[in-house]
């Protein structure tokens, strides 16, 4: 029985490296990769530098809403927050964004988006910001 | 004869398995809070952390409104900051190492990938649909050097990875210009961290289609569309840390390539210093030739000896 001929394997020629290195074991290089990521986040944190959440400063000192900067909104704060710091009525509000009137002014503005399909807090913002500059 | 400092073979092939942990690891912090924010949820007394807090690509959108005016924008908190400032330290230290051992994304388009790979094994059908659809396409396990010319689909995909630069360069310009987070509507991380809201949205359908496709192509988000990869990848050019290729130690055997998850023709290369490169060490491991691929730090300004010297 013949066999047919097979192309033999070529390795390509590598380059010279110029510069002198050193090997790495995987275990290592592991290592290296959770001490940097992860000292990073431990040292930011031993400085006070961290904070997941809006709801307060990276002291711990929760945030109120001011009614000077309507990019200090979140999606956590009420909607009777926002009429009262912003000095909005209730029915321009609920009609530019097309809120059920049944919504409570307690109902936190991210919960919005799920029933008035016009809002977002971003919106929201670019809304009181044409407020403030218009006429 | 090249020297023999390098692991022993049972510890090669465990760098696999280490990999995998390190990703089912941050993996699962990902899901806990997802679950625990889901669950728990938030009220004026309760506060759980929301995965998106835990994003690096958060800290891009908000770096220019944290210069600019000392705020963060809607959606982003300093721990996204302090995610990117950690994501850029471990690049210019470790290369793609978020990538290819941290990102939960990443190890969930792979882990799809490699469901895809084992049902094609066990359906046949399913096998010979896929061998079809890629001699069709022209799709080549591995893109290797020593091949006439590189297929339509092969071009098409080298094009198709200066995607990611695309998105990030539209990211940053809409970020910048509106002060939002443009690109969360459409983002697909995005859209798996809130999955638990049932809702179809924009974000979905492109979650959709990725792991669709992940299950044809390997980690397809990573490749083509990715924006933190693309700034990782940018970054990675300031690494002295890579992955080199001894060509007298080399068989030419190619399975470097045919393992490597996104698709870099690793035989052909003398070092990867390309910006796709995930650091997975996945083409170190699959290597059967003791010293053909090894892990490197360069000491740039110290000679590398001549090759009389190194043998």
């Amino acid at each position: 029985m013949q066999h047919k001929p097979t192309a033999k394997r070529t390795a390509i020629p590598t380059i010279p490296q110029r510069w002198r290195s050193v090997h790495i074991r995987p275990s290592v290089y592991l290592a290296i990769v959770l001490v940097v990521f992860l000292g990073v986040i431990g040292a930011a944190q031993a400085a006070g530098w961290w904070s997941t959440t809006g709801r307060t400063t990276t002291d711990g000192v929760k945030i109120q809403i001011t009614g000077t900067n309507p990019t200090e909104i979140k999606g956590w704060m009420t909607i009777q927050d926002v009429l009262t710091a912003y000095h909005v009525s209730k029915a321009d509000l609920y009609t530019r964004f097309g809120i059920p009137n049944d919504t409570p002014e307690t109902a936190q503005l991210k919960s919005l988006e799920g029933v008035a399909p016009d809002f977002s807090v971003t919106d929201l913002q670019a809304w009181l910001v044409e407020r403030a500059s218009g006429p | 004869m090249a020297t023999h400092h390098h692991p022993v073979r049972w510890f090669k092939r465990g760098t696999s398995t280490l990999r995998r942990l390190t990703q089912g690891a941050f993996t699962l912090f990902i899901g806990f809070l997802v679950v625990n924010h889901l669950l728990v949820g938030e009220s004026a007394t309760t506060v759980t952390t929301s995965a998106e807090a835990f994003c690096p690509f958060g800290g891009v959108e908000t770096l220019y409104q944290y210069v600019t005016n000392g705020g963060t924008i809607n959606h982003t908190h300093l721990s996204n900051l302090v995610l990117l400032i950690a994501v850029i330290a471990l690049t210019i230290v470790a290369r793609g190492a978020f990538c290819g051992w941290i990102c939960p994304f990443g190890a969930l388009q792979e882990w799809l990938y490699a469901a895809s790979a084992w049902l094609q094994k066990r359906i046949p059908s399913f096998g010979r649909g896929m061998r079809a659809l890629n001699k069709r396409l022209g799709v080549r396990p591995a893109r290797l050097g020593m091949l006439p010319e590189s297929t339509l689909i092969q071009r098409i995909d080298d094009i198709l990875r200066y995607g990611k630069y695309a998105v990030l360069a539209t990211i940053i310009g809409g970020t910048i210009s509106y002060g939002v987070m443009v690109f969360r509507d459409y983002d697909p991380w995005s859209a798996l961290l809130e999955i638990g809201a049932l809702e179809l949205t924009a974000g979905t359908i492109v979650l959709g289609i990725v792991l669709v496709a992940s299950l044809f192509v390997e980690r397809p988000w990573c490749r083509y569309a990715c924006p933190l990869g693309a700034v990782i990848g940018l970054t990675s050019q300031l690494s002295p840390v890579r992955i080199q290729r001894e060509g007298n130690a080399c068989t030419g055997c190619t399975l470097c390539s045919k393992r490597c998850p996104m698709g870099l023709p690793v035989a052909t290369m003398s070092e990867l210093t390309h910006r796709d490169c995930v650091m997975c060490l996945e083409c170190v491991d699959a290597c059967p030739q003791p010293g053909a691929l090894d892990l490197k730090l360069v000491i740039p300004g110290v000679q590398a000896p001549t090759s009389e010297g190194r043998h």
